[in-house]
This record gives structure tokens, C-alpha cells and sequence, in this order.
């Protein structure tokens, strides 16, 4: 037989016989039942299907789903690992309680009612004294779009905390600097030009669907450019790997921009339409007429100093390199599809304009939208309404949002413990939820000293798969499920199409299939819990919170309670099946008729395939046509923008005149721009067009960067001593078998990775005298870590780097274990903390076997504590890079120590604090811009005191 | 026909390692093995540096060396041209992972037996592609039947440049790789460097070259390009292999002498020629098949080799030649025992041609061994006729402090013998040009891992201070057994030390 297929066929999921492969060439049928669910190992929700044994109940492997959209039934590494994440020994099954001092590793095992009846207690009890922001959710992975949201509208909570500011504030100013949409989303499988100052073909949101794009675009022709200082896996597969000084990108893309304009090779209708460049002009050029053919010159003049020699100098890219690139963009108009998230953004000061810069060559291509170009996030992305409304928050919380940061993309997540320690607020409750502040963040030690206090912080509720350094540190831990084990709806703008995936607890899935009759699946009742299918009493959160604000308002009186109301079941909390169904039959266009011609109800339909793809057109929607009807009302000011009354775009700027102003999630209401006579969608910016001059930069403290410029970073390599031993430490970089926290428990993940040593130039080797495979030590700002050298030639010289990924520990031998966590030991005098490494991985028996052929020790050097805050001024942006001095290891030093003084921790608080330009309008922050948990317009108000 | 094989397009291979984890997770593979992995390598000088990835597993050979070694067919053709394997019936002798020039075979800690890739084929049974080609997120994973010119992988291989693994071992591999240069699929061109490997540890099953400060991994003679990533294959046979070289030695050479001196007149010494021997020869005969069954993984299996048992592979021949000079052996012993001298002349050639089989036949075991170069050299089997001579010689003169041995000038010329032929042998192995394989497995054994070991142990211990004691024996007449079975004693301990670098510096060279 020779014709395959890669699936077995949708019909027989339910009831699908296959060969046992250990029995295998004895042919032994087995039975399995397919479930599909959507993976939870980073953000890219491609889909699963897991499948389960019928004989045993459990699940015995997990594959790609066919039915995704995305990821069209394939996955990177950690996809099928889930299975490891599911049935690791190590996992925490039960809901904890600590007992004892925090942090002492004495768990207590409690219920899960006890757990709700303590936690609404505290939180009602807030409510209703008015302590609304002392809650607070602070959020690694949220894989979800939306539900936590509105359940903290409903407890009118502005207490939505996120990993934004370690991982992509940068990136979203750049991009929603120009389109008001924040992030990009790239047609790769249709661009000729594929430009890229990220990782993507081994890390990053999305890497399994961008990579098979991009690779495909590549056999069919397309020209890959991969900017990174150290040769990563993406820039090894691309035409031109251009290893950049780290900070210096945006000099080199504004060179391309110049040639571009200067070869007339840029698509000048597409800017002349499109880009705000009357502004530009008025603003920069007032000595020029304001008529298009002003344009060139006054760009050529702006970027005058952005010559391809300058950018040799300054980049370290040769000119020849720079020119060819050019020339390759400039044949392809439309076709240019880019991507930055983290990469440069994630690294530098003013790494903004990477983004701004990098999109400023989409622009000039006219490659927005385009197929083959770049949209923005909220043309691709897909997110339902939710079945039941909430309230709107009217206040704003300042540890979340603090009046420094004006214009931060989003929340200043990273200073939190600082402003904990200067008062400016406390924590009554406050859940960790799948996210590692104490690991994953950089100044961990100030973290770990806010968390143990606990009149900063009463009472900390880690919501986590897994144990974690920051979950060591908690009050309560409460296990939550992993992709096989929750539900949730993601949709990501991964490509030109518009989709959603449904995660489901397959448990419960799987129970409610196998206990239907006649191919119906058996109807659980109201009271079922995920908790009651999952392993052990795994739960998930979206139960959780109905539950919880149960508890917190149980007669309705506070107000909560009647957004977590079931219909179906009055007098009952929602189900998670009437949520669902709801969504599904009413909030996603299409859906509800798919479902019909299968003849299964929308949530029978999701929950049988687990994603949908949702009918729409990708291309260029700011040229879409908008219904005259819309603009019925509005006023069209000069360049044709209608603006509506009642909205921050016809808003007279008077303080008082806030109550009625309604804001809209992202722009300032405006339905449409007029262009030509004809009425179109256009960018939700104020200017409705790409903004060329950002006068919401120019008006909010920082004229200087309205334009995209390149800003040096702080780690400029010509303000350091390269010919000493001062060097630019990468700590930013990521592979593909791994992320953050929730990897560790995989342990197919951790025995093909699982150390992470400093890489550097043999040049740099020789001239710092570190030996082979030597122990160096690495001094930055607020203290020092000791790693091991891997020499390679794929880094640039004055660069060194270390995988995020590694250097996890746990306190104490037989608790807190994982495939990647080492012991440690830690002890503090005052404000030096010190961590040192006891040992490694070690084999150990426990229910899984494969515990005792751990063959690997090596766990790593938790380098991120050593990291002061440095948040850029603007984006509010974790500026990663650090200059340090790289030393051979010192008499004394051994692998894996971390040193730290959180006084120099606050001392560089204080220092890059200084930097910030707070608002001087009496606002807050710009109306129009995104922010989660969008606050009334009253809330924007600055208190005059 | 069908003849399926795979298409691996390294030009799409991103390095994300989704296929060893879709294959861990398909077959439960343990920890410390794998069915298929990416191995990474990286050359070039900054800025002008690639990486590469390129998958590898089992090639699925239309000449399987490993079919043809496996003594039990635990190894087997399915219908559809894929090189499967029965769990059940296999001994877990590892002849296969020597037989094998790619890696591909490990042992599985939860059974103890030797599992491979097969393409998944329990999946193909039902119609599906395999585990890894469904997973990878750029399709760089196909199968396809080879023997249909217009299958996807047909034409690909028609007309865009492939390569294969190896072809020099005539295996007739069906894993073609698309856009992989030789670099990426010639292990013997490339090294982990001591500084390590990407993002995993390197262990003992990991060879690593020092590269001081100042220098590159490729300023190694003959190294193109550093591995940055790749799993561990340790060695199987070891000591006991070893051993077993010696102790089969011993048995057969002792059995040679007592021939000899049959032949020399000698059938109706009782003690020296007719009884003791094939005592002696029994007992390192017996020891040699304890070594034989405790190296097995499967030892309760080793009937199998009898009743299950597959002719192509030297293994059971081997085992049929052992039971054969044991029950010439034992009629020898029969006829001490009845002190006839006329059993033990018609038996002398018979002894002789069994001992040399005995003695000789690893050489043609060993010569299976496609992933083991070094042992496939046509000078095995004279070292290892003159290593049973040089046993045979050391057994009898250690037997001269015992008892009455008679020729026992003679016996000192013949220890004197085997070991010059040996000596010789060996420098003549040393000066020859070979493969670099070969060149990297001498190399290993003299200048290298086993240098000590083969010079200090094999050289001196083994074949000088012996040949000198004996010299010294001969030259001074000295009537004294001690010098010379001191000099028999040393040439055992110094053959099992060059055996022993022999065998590891065999497979010592990276097949992956």
C-alpha cells in the first residue's frame, strides 16, 4: 500500500482503531477516541488532538489537528509534549495552602471550596471597603482572549497585570505608532521579500505557523533577511544573515528606507495616499509648501545622515550587503512581509523604532496589508464577544499604570515590587497566573523580597501548572490545567485568515463521549466541574472565576454575581457549556451554519474539531468601503477625517468635560477618513492614515522621536570598553524546544535542551583569556553570575550571549522538582542575596521510569536576577541587554552562583526612573491608544493634588 | 514492488526537533535513546557562518548489514521494503549496532532489546504516514515508494541533487537527503568540540576534541565543520567482548599445541597432551560463552541462536563452530581419558581446523560489522590465527610450572611465533593506508583514547617484554618454566589491552 494520509479520517475520531506500535509486528488493535484541543505552550494556540485509550482512559499520545487553520495538523516540539506536561510526576495535582512562613516549602492539601471560600472572602471583603485596586491579576500567558477580562469588569477590579513590558512594549509602540494595531501580522507564504529582526523560525509568537510560511514562500523564491547579533537558527536558514551592533537596527533599516527613496524604487502612491505626510511636513518642513512633491526631498533631507557607509560603521553590515538588500526590496512592492517582536525591540532602549522603522519599510513598499505584506494584529485576529456583558472599570489602578509612563505598551509590570517597597500601594490579593516574576523577570531578588513581605503584599494566589521559583513563594497554589485540561478561546493573526481555536479539558470531553449513547454525547449537568475529569483535581481558570465570584458577591447583592449567572440553570453559576455554546451560536460569524450543515450544535461542532475558520477577507480593509450611514453625525474636519461627536476626536479638551466621553478599545471613534472622494475604513489613528509624524509622540513629551529615527541604545557599543573586557550580554534569545516556566515539566523538552552556556567569539575568548569550556564571571550593574563559555563563530565579537531558557532551581530536595530545575541554596545578608548552586539534575525513581535515566546535569545559571529594571522611557520596555564585564571566574566562584545587592537594584530603579517624561496635560494617557481593561474616560483624569 | 524510503529535505529542516519528539512520544522511546534525532552543525567564520540541521535515523538499506548480522532475524524485510524488527525474538547480542554504519539501533532500557526506526510501519499498516512526517511544521519529512517513478520522492530524487549516508558501505541506503552538504552527512568530517554542544551536555557517548585557545574546531586535520548538537551513541561491546577474544584464543590455541604435538609424536603423553588440554580448552571455551550470554541483554534468550537462528549471520555460525571444536573437544578428552593414542591422531587435523575456526571466525563476525572499519581490515584473521598460536604457546609454558609438558623448546618457539606474526601484523595495520574511518580508529588506538592502553598494554606488556623473555629463554637455555610462562602470562594480559583498544578504538569513530 502505498497511498498514506496523514490523519485518520474526521468521521472515525470518535471511535478510531490503529495498531499498538510496541506490539508491533504482532498486529494488537487499539481502540482510541479523538479529542481535539488547542496547544498552551506559548502563544501561537496550534491545534492537538489528543488521544485516548479506551481501554485504560488515559491518554496515550498527542498529534497535530488537521482542522487548524494555522497550524494545519503540525506542531513544533513542544506540541506533542504536552503528554509529558500532563502526566509528569512532579505536577501538582491538588490545591495547596502553605503552612508555615512563606516561602518554607510547607504545603498543606485543602479543597477547592476551601480555597474559593477564603479567597472571595478576602476579596469581597476589599470590594467592599473600596480597596478595588489592591487585587490585582498579574498574567504570563494568558492564551485566552477576553474571558479574564471581563471577569474582572464585573468585580470592578482595574487589576489586570501582564509579561507585556518583558517581552514586546517595544515592538507594539512601533507598530501602533504607525497603524494603531500593535502588532503584525505577516503574509509570508505570498511575500517575496521576507524580512526578519526576530527569531522566527524557532522561537517567538507564532513559530510554528510562521515557519511553515516563510519556509514555504523561500522554496518557492522568496528572499529571507534575518537580523540578529548571534547566528540563531532563523538566521542560519536566511539568505542574508546580517549580525547587527546590538541597538543599531533601526540605522541600518532607515539606510534601506533612504535608498529606497533615493532610487525612486519606493511606492510613492501608496505613501502619498496612505501616510499622514501633510503633517510630516507642516511639522518638520515648515519652510516647504505642503503639497506631495515636497515629500522626497524633506525625507531625504531627515535621513540624510542614514548613508549606507554610515550604516557600515555604525551596524557593522557592509554597504555592498545594504545596497543589494535595498535594491532586492525595492523590485518587490507590496511583497514585503516583516516581523519584529522581541529580538531588538526586546533588547535596547529606544528599541521601538526597530519596529517603527522596520514597518516605515512596509509603508514605503506599500506592503500594509497587502498580500504578501504586513497587516496589523486586529485586521487577522478574531475575538468573540463574550456571551455576557460586564460593567465598565472607572478607575485606574497606578501600580499597573503609573503616571511616568504615559505612553507605556502596556502595563509597568517589572516595577511593580519597587513601587510596592516605596508605598505607593499595596496588595491585599494578588494572583501570579502561569508567569514566574521572581525567575523570569530581571531583578528577581526585589521580587522575591516584595512577595515575602506580606504587608506589601496579604495574600498571594499562584494559578499554575507547575511549580515555579515565584509559586515557592506563595500562599495558595492552585493547579491549573494545561492544554488538554481547560477551556479557552484563542485567535492569533498568524497569516491572512481569520480563525479561532477552542481549548477544551479532553477529560471531560473524552467522559462525555464515551458515556453518550446512540453518537450522543452524554450531557454532564450543571455541576460538573473540570476538576472532576482532569488528573488528579487539576482545574482551570475560567470555572475558577465563575466559582470564585460566586463566592465573592453569593447573594448578588455587591452587584458581581449577576454576570456569572446560568440561564439554562437559574439560581446556578454559568456553565462552562452554556458559555461556550453561546459564544459560538451567536458571536462568531459563520460558525452557527457550519455547525448546522454538520448538523451539530455550534458547541458539539467546536468541541468535536476545536477550530474554526472564520470567513473573511485579509487584504487591505483601510480601502474598504464604509456605509455612508456610519458617518451619519460626524463632523469631517480638513483632512477628511470624520470625527464623532461624544468621542475623544471631537473632545474640546476641557478636564471637566469627561463624563460623557465614550472611548473606543483602540483609535478615538472616528468611523471612516474620506480619501478622494470616496469613504473609507483607514487606520484607527488619530489622523486615520499611517502615521508618518506621530503627534501623539510629538504631544506627549517627545517631539524628537515623532519621525522614525534611530535612537542609540544603552548599550551602544561605541560608549563601551570593547577593548577591555566590557561586553554587550543577549540574554533575550530563545530555541524551539522550550519555553519559559511550563517546559520544565517536560521532559522530552529537557533532555535535548537544557543548557544554556555564554556564547562568545573565539576572538573575544582570547582576548578575555577564558579557557576552553572556562567559568566566567559575569559582572553587571547590581551583581554577578558565574556561566561556562562556549566559543563559536556564530556571534558577533563584543557580544556575548545565554539562553533565556535555563538556570531554574528549587530550594529544596524532594519538592518544587522538574526536568529542569536544579537545587539551590540561598541566603541573603541585608540587601546582597546569594545563590548557589547545590547540584544539578540528578536520577531519581518515581512513577515514571524514565525519572531514573535522567542522564543530563546541567541546569543552568538563573542569569535574569542579575539584571536590574530597566525600563525604557517611553514603551516603559524591559531594556535586556546589559553591559558587563566579562572576567574569567574568580578563586572561589563556582558554576551557577548568583550574586546580588537590591540597593543597587533600587539605585538603577531610581536612575532610569529619571528618564521618564510624565504627562503635563492632565491626563493620563492618550485616549486613543489600546489598553487592556480600557478604563472610563473619567479615569483618565489626573488627580490635581 | 514496494519499496518505500524517505525523502529528507534538509533546505526546509528548521532544527526544531518536533520529529524526535513526535517519535519519543509515537513508541514510548526512553530517555538516553533515540529512533531519529537532528544533528546540528556549524562552519565558517564570522560573519560568514551557517548552521545546519539534518535529520538522522535509520536508512532502511536495501543491504541491510544488520539483517544480515542479526543471528536470531529479530531484523527483517517487510513486505513493503522497510527494514523492521521482532521484538521477541531478539537476543540483544548488539551485533546489529556494530553491524550498522549509521547509529541507527540502540538497546531499549525497558526491554533489552535493539529497536530502530521502521518507519513506523505498524502505522503504514493502517494507511497513515509516519509519527514524524505529519508533525514537521515545513514538510521536510517523506515517504515514498521507491520503486514507483512517479511517487513524490521518485521524482525528487530524479531530478534535484540528494545524497545518501555513507554510500562507501555499500548498504544501499533509502533515506535520501535533499540539500544536505558532505559535511552534514560525513561524521568523520566533523566534532563536538570540548567547548560542548549548543543547548545538551555532552557525555562519554559523546566524543569531544580539545580545541586550545586560539584555534578552531577545523583546524583539526580533516575536520570541516564543529557539531553543535547531537545524541549519544555509546559503545556496546566492551571488556567482555575483549575478554572473550582471549578466552577463545586461549581454547582454541591450547587445542593447536596439543595438535601439534600429536603431530609430533606425542598422542601418548596422557597428561600434557591427551587430558589437559581440552580440559583447559573447555573451561576458556565455557568462559567464553559465559562472556558470550552475560554481554547479552536478553542472556535467558541465547538458545535463540540455535533455534532461532539466522545463517547469513557469523554470530551462529560462529556458534555452530564453537559447538563443533567443543565436541571435538570432548572426543579429544575421551581419547586422553582412554589414553588412545589413535583418537587423538585422527582427531589432530579435525583440532586443528576447528581451533583455527574457533580462532578465526570473529574475523568474518567482525568483518559484518559495516559500522566498524577498523575490524573489517583483511589482517584480522591472521592476528587472530597468531593470537590463538601465542595462547596456545602462554597456556602450555604456564602449564610447564605444573606439570611435565614436553616440546618444551618448541612450545617457547611457538609462543615466540605468535607473537612476532602478531607484531608484524600489527605494524603492517599501522602502516597501511585506509579510509579515514580507519585512519580516525588508528589513530584513536595509537595517538589517541587508547594509546596507553595499546602501547604500554598491547605493544609492551603484550608482545616485547614477552618476545624478550622468551629471547632471553631460548638464547640463554634456561630450563626454568618461570621466565617463560612470565612471558606467557604478560602476552595474554597485553592481548587482552590490544584487543581491548582494538575493539573500543573500532568503534570509537562517529558513525552520525
Amino acid at each position: 500500500m502505498t497511498d498514506f494520509r496523514k490523519y485518520p479520517p474526521f468521521e472515525e475520531w470518535h471511535d478510531w482503531t490503529e495498531l499498538d506500535a510496541k506490539a508491533w509486528p504482532d498486529k494488537v488493535e487499539k481502540n482510541y477516541t479523538l479529542v481535539p484541543t488547542t496547544c498552551f505552550n506559548c502563544e501561537a494556540g496550534c491545534g492537538l488532538v489528543t488521544y485516548f485509550d479506551r481501554d485504560t482512559d488515559e491518554i496515550v499520545k498527542i498529534e497535530g489537528n488537521p482542522e487548524h487553520p494555522a497550524s494545519r495538523g503540525r506542531n513544533c516540539a513542544k506540541g506533542p509534549a504536552t503528554i509529558n506536561q500532563v502526566y509528569d510526576p512532579e505536577r501538582i495535582l491538588y490545591p495547596l495552602k502553605r503552612v508555615g512562613e512563606r516561602g518554607s516549602g510547607d504545603w498543606e492539601r485543602i479543597t477547592w471550596d476551601q480555597a474559593l471560600d477564603e479567597i472571595g472572602a478576602r476579596i469581597r471583603k476589599a470590594i467592599s471597603e473600596d480597596r478595588n485596586n489592591e487585587i490585582m491579576y498579574h498574567v504570563g500567558r494568558p492564551g485566552e482572549e477576553g474571558y479574564t477580562d471581563r471577569v474582572l469588569k464585573a468585580w470592578g477590579v482595574d487589576g489586570h497585570n501582564s509579561h507585556t513590558n518583558i517581552c514586546s512594549s517595544n515592538a507594539r509602540i512601533g507598530y501602533q505608532s504607525w497603524m494603531g494595531h500593535d502588532r503584525p501580522s505577516s503574509d509570508f507564504a505570498n511575500a517575496k521579500v521576507i524580512f526578519l529582526i526576530s527569531a522566527h523560525l524557532e522561537s517567538g509568537h507564532y513559530f510554528n505557523p510562521h515557519a511553515q510560511r516563510i519556509v514555504e514562500a523561500k522554496a518557492a523564491g522568496a528572499k529571507v533577511i534575518c537580523v540578529d547579533p548571534r547566528l540563531s537558527n532563523t538566521g542560519a536558514k536566511a539568505d542574508f544573515w546580517l549580525p547587527t551592533w546590538p541597538g543599531t537596527e533601526p540605522f541600518l533599516l532607515l539606510a534601506i528606507a533612504r535608498l529606497l527613496i533615493e532610487s525612486e524604487t519606493w511606492n510613492e502612491s501608496f505613501v502619498k495616499r496612505w501616510t499622514n505626510w501633510e503633517t510630516y511636513l507642516e511639522q518638520t518642513r515648515p519652510d516647504l509648501p505642503v503639497e506631495w512633491e515636497s515629500v522626497r526631498g524633506a525625507m531625504l533631507d531627515e535621513y540624510a545622515e542614514y548613508t549606507p557607509e554610515a550604516a557600515e560603521q555604525k551596524t557593522g553590515i557592509d554597504t555592498d550587503t545594504i545596497r543589494e538588500i535595498a535594491e532586492l526590496i525595492g523590485e518587490h512592492p507590496t511583497k514585503f512581509a516583516s516581523h519584529n517582536w522581541r529580538a531588538a525591540g526586546a533588547g535596547n532602549m529606544g528599541g521601538w523604532q526597530v519596529a517603527r522603522c522596520l514597518f516605515f519599510l512596509n509603508v514605503l513598499t506599500g506592503s500594509v496589508a497587502t498580500k504578501g505584506g504586513t497587516a496589523g494584529n486586529g485586521m487577522n485576529k478574531f475575538k468573540p464577544a463574550a456571551p455576557i456583558g460586564a460593567p465598565g472599570i472607572t478607575s485606574w489602578n497606578e501600580l499597573e499604570w503609573p503616571k511616568e509612563f504615559p505612553l507605556s505598551y502596556h502595563e509597568m509590570s517589572i516595577l511593580l515590587p519597587h513601587f510596592l517597597n516605596e508605598g505607593r500601594g499595596k496588595l491585599d490579593t494578588y494572583f501570579s497566573r502561569v508567569y514566574n516574576p521572581i525567575w523570569t523577570n530581571p531583578d528577581g531578588f526585589t521580587w522575591m523580597e516584595a512577595l515575602k513581605d506580606e504587608s506589601k503584599v496579604e495574600c498571594h494566589v499562584a494559578l499554575t501548572p507547575t511549580w515555579s521559583e515565584t509559586s515557592w513563594f506563595a500562599d495558595y497554589v492552585l493547579p491549573m490545567g494545561v492544554a488538554a485540561e481547560r477551556h479557552d478561546i484563542v485567535s492569533y493573526e498568524t497569516h491572512a485568515a481569520k480563525w479561532i481555536s477552542f481549548r477544551q479539558s479532553v477529560f471531560r470531553r473524552y467522559a462525555e463521549i464515551k458515556g453518550g449513547t446512540d453518537g450522543e454525547s452524554a450531557d454532564l449537568g450543571p455541576d460538573a466541574r473540570s476538576y472532576d475529569y482532569n488528573p488528579g483535581e487539576v482545574w482551570e481558570e475560567n470555572e475558577f472565576w465563575i466559582d470564585l465570584s460566586w463566592r465573592i458577591d453569593p447573594d448578588g447583592s455587591m452587584g458581581i454575581r449577576q454576570w456569572f449567572e446560568s440561564e439554562e440553570y437559574p439560581g446556578k453559576p454559568v456553565t462552562i457549556d452554556e458559555y461556550y455554546a453561546k459564544t459560538f451560536a451567536e458571536n462568531v460569524p459563520g460558525l452557527a451554519d457550519a455547525a448546522a450543515a454538520a448538523g451539530q450544535s455550534p458547541l458539539e461542532y467546536m468541541r468535536d474539531r476545536s477550530a474554526f475558520e472564520v470567513p473573511a477577507d485579509p487584504y487591505e480593509p483601510y480601502e474598504r468601503a464604509v456605509d455612508p450611514s456610519a458617518v451619519e453625525g460626524c463632523l469631517k474636519d480638513e483632512s477628511g477625517v470624520f470625527r464623532k461627536p461624544g468621542t475623544p476626536g471631537t473632545w474640546s479638551g476641557d478636564l471637566d468635560d469627561l463624563d460623557d466621553l465614550k472611548l473606543s478599545p483602540l483609535g478615538d471613534g472616528s468611523p471612516a477618513i474620506e480619501i478622494d472622494g470616496e469613504i473609507k475604513e483607514g487606520f484607527p489613528t488619530p489622523s486615520k492614515k499611517l502615521e508618518l509624524f506621530s503627534t501623539t509622540l510629538a504631544e506627549w513629551g517627545w517631539p524628537e522621536y515623532a519621525t522614525p529615527k534611530w535612537i542609540p541604545s544603552h548599550v551602544h557599543w561605541e560608549d563601551m570598553d570593547l577593548a577591555g573586557n566590557e561586553r554587550i550580554l543577549l540574554p533575550t534569545f530563545r530555541i524551539p524546544t522550550l519555553i519559559h516556566t511550563r517546559s520544565a515539566n517536560s521532559k522530552w523538552l529537557n533532555e535535548i535542551s537544557h543548557r544554556h552556556p555564554l556564547w562568545l567569539h573565539p576572538e573575544d575568548a582570547e582576548m578575555l583569556e577564558i579557557e576552553e569550556n572556562g567559568l566566567v564571571r559575569i559582572t553587571t550593574r547590581i551583581g554577578h553570575f558565574v556561566i561556562q563559555a562556549w566559543r563559536t563563530e556564530g556571534i558577533r565579537p563584543g557580544v556575548v550571549a545565554a539562553s533565556h531558557h535555563m538556570g531554574r532551581w528549587r530550594l529544596e530536595e524532594d519538592k518544587a522538582r522538574s526536568w529542569g530545575a536544579g537545587k539551590a541554596s540561598i541566603t541573603n545578608d541585608g540587601t546582597t542575596w546569594k545563590l548557589k548552586r547545590e547540584h544539578g539534575n540528578e536520577p531519581y525513581k518515581s512513577d515514571d521510569e524514565d525519572t531514573e535515566r535522567i542522564w543530563w546535569k546541567d541546569t543552568g545559571v538563573h542569569q535574569n536576577a542579575t539584571f536590574c529594571v530597566q525600563p525604557d522611557p517611553i514603551s516603559g520596555m524591559q531594556c535586556w541587554h546589559q553591559r558587563v564585564r566579562v572576567t574569567p571566574a574568580e578563586p572561589g566562584d563556582e558554576y551557577g552562583d548568583v550574586v546580588v545587592d537590591t540597593a543597587k537594584s533600587h539605585e538603577a530603579y531610581l536612575d532610569w526612573m529619571s528618564n521618564t517624561r510624565p504627562s503635563t496635560n492632565g491626563l493620563r494617557r492618550p485616549f486613543w491608544y489600546a489598553r487592556p481593561l480600557k478604563p472610563a474616560a473619567t479615569a483618565y483624569r489626573l488627580p490635581t493634588d | 514492488m514496494t519499496r518505500l524510503g524517505f525523502l529528507l529535505d534538509s533546505d526546509s529542516c528548521i532544527g526544531c526537533h518536533a520529529c524526535t519528539v513526535a517519535c519519543k512520544s509515537e513508541h514510548d522511546v526512553p530517555l538516553g535513546v533515540n529512533r531519529t534525532w537532528v544533528k546540528y552543525i556549524e562552519t565558517g567564520t564570522f560573519p560568514d557562518v551557517a548552521r545546519k540541521f539534518n535529520v538522522m535515523r535509520c536508512n532502511q538499506c536495501d543491504d541491510a548489514p544488520c539483517m544480515a548480522i542479526c543471528p536470531t532475524s529479530a531484523l527483517f524485510r517487510a513486505d513493503n521494503g522497510v527494514v523492521d524488527f521482532q521484538d521477541d525474538n531478539c537476543i540483544g547480542c548488539k551485533s546489529c549496532m556494530n553491524a550498522c554504519p549509521y547509529d541507527a539501533l540502540y538497546i531499549n532500557p525497558d526491554t533489552s532489546t535493539a529497536h530502530k526506526c521502521n518507519m513506523c510501519n505498524h502505522r503504514l499498516a493502517v494507511g497513515l504516514e509516519p509519527s514524524c512526517q505529519i508533525v514537521c511544521p515545513t514538510e521536510a519529512i517523506k515517504i515514498g515508494d521507491l520503486d514507483d517513478p512517479t511517487s513524490e520522492i521518485s521524482r525528487i530524487i530524479a531530478r534535484d541533487d540528494v545524497a545518501v549516508r555513507t554510500p562507501e558501505q555499500n548498504t544501499k541506503p533509502k533515506v535520501y537527503y535533499r540539500g544536505a552538504d558532505q559535511a552534514s552527512l560525513d561524521p568523520t568530517r566533523t566534532a563536538i568540540a570540548n567547548d560542548g554542544m549548543i543547548w545538551a551536555e555532552t557525555t562519554p557517548g559523546h566524543p569531544t576534541m580539545p580545541v586550545p585557545l586560539g584555534m578552531k574546531p577545523t583546524d583539526e586535520e580533516g575536520v570541516v565543520a564543529r557539531t553543535a548538537y547531537t545524541t549519544a551513541h555509546p559503545m556496546t561491546w566492551k571488556e567482555k567482548v575483549s575478554g572473550y577474544l582471549v578466552t577463545k584464543a586461549i581454547a582454541a590455541g591450547v587445542m593447536l599445541v596439543a595438535a601439534l604435538l600429536v603431530l609430533m609424536g606425542h598422542s601418548d603423553d596422557q597428561a600434557a597432551v591427551g587430558v589437559v588440554p581440552p580440559m583447559v580448552s573447555g573451561v576458556f571455551l565455557g568462559l567464553t560463552g559465559i562472556l558470550l550470554v552475560v554481554d547479552l541483554k536478553q542472556p535467558t534468550r541465547f538458545h535463540y541462536l540455535i533455534t532461532r537462528g539466522n545463517w547469513s549471520s557469523w554470530l551462529v555460525r560462529g556458534a555452530y563452530i564453537l559447538m563443533a571444536f567443543a565436541i571435538v573437544c570432548g572426543l579429544w578428552w575421551i581419547g586422553g581419558l582412554t589414553e588412545s593414542a589413535t583418537i587423538l591422531k585422527v582427531l589432530a587435523i579435525p583440532a586443528v581446523l576447528a581451533a583455527a575456526g574457533t580462532a578465526g571466525y570473529t574475523a568474518f563476525l567482525f568483518g559484518q560489522c559495516e559500522g566498524r572499519d577498523l575490524w573489517q581490515t583483511p589482517l584480522l584473521l591472521p592476528v587472530l590465527l597468531a593470537q590463538a598460536v601465542t595462547a596456545g604457546g602462554a597456556a602450555y609454558v604456564i602449564l610447564d610450572l605444573f606439570m611435565d609438558v614436553p616440546e618444551v623448546t618448541a612450545i617457547r618457539w611457538v609462543l615466540l611465533g605468535g607473537v612476532s606474526a602478531t607484531a608484524a601484523l600489527i605494524a603492517i595495520e599501522l602502516t597501511s593506508k585506509g579510509s579515514r574511518h580507519v585512519e580516525l580508529a588508528v589513530g584513536a588506538m595509537t595517538k589517541g583514547k587508547y594509546a596507553q592502553q595499546f602501547w604500554w598494554g598491547g605493544v609492551v606488556v603484550g608482545l616485547v617484554l614477552p618476545a624478550t623473555a622468551v629471547i632471553v629463554s631460548l638464547a640463554a637455555d634456561i630450563d626454568s618454566p618461570a621466565l617463560p610462562a612470565l612471558a606467557g602470562l604478560l602476552a595474554l594480559i597485553g592481548m587482552f589491552a590490544y584487543e581491548d583498544s582494538f575493539v573500543r578504538a573500532g568503534q570509537s569513530v562517529p558513525l552520525s
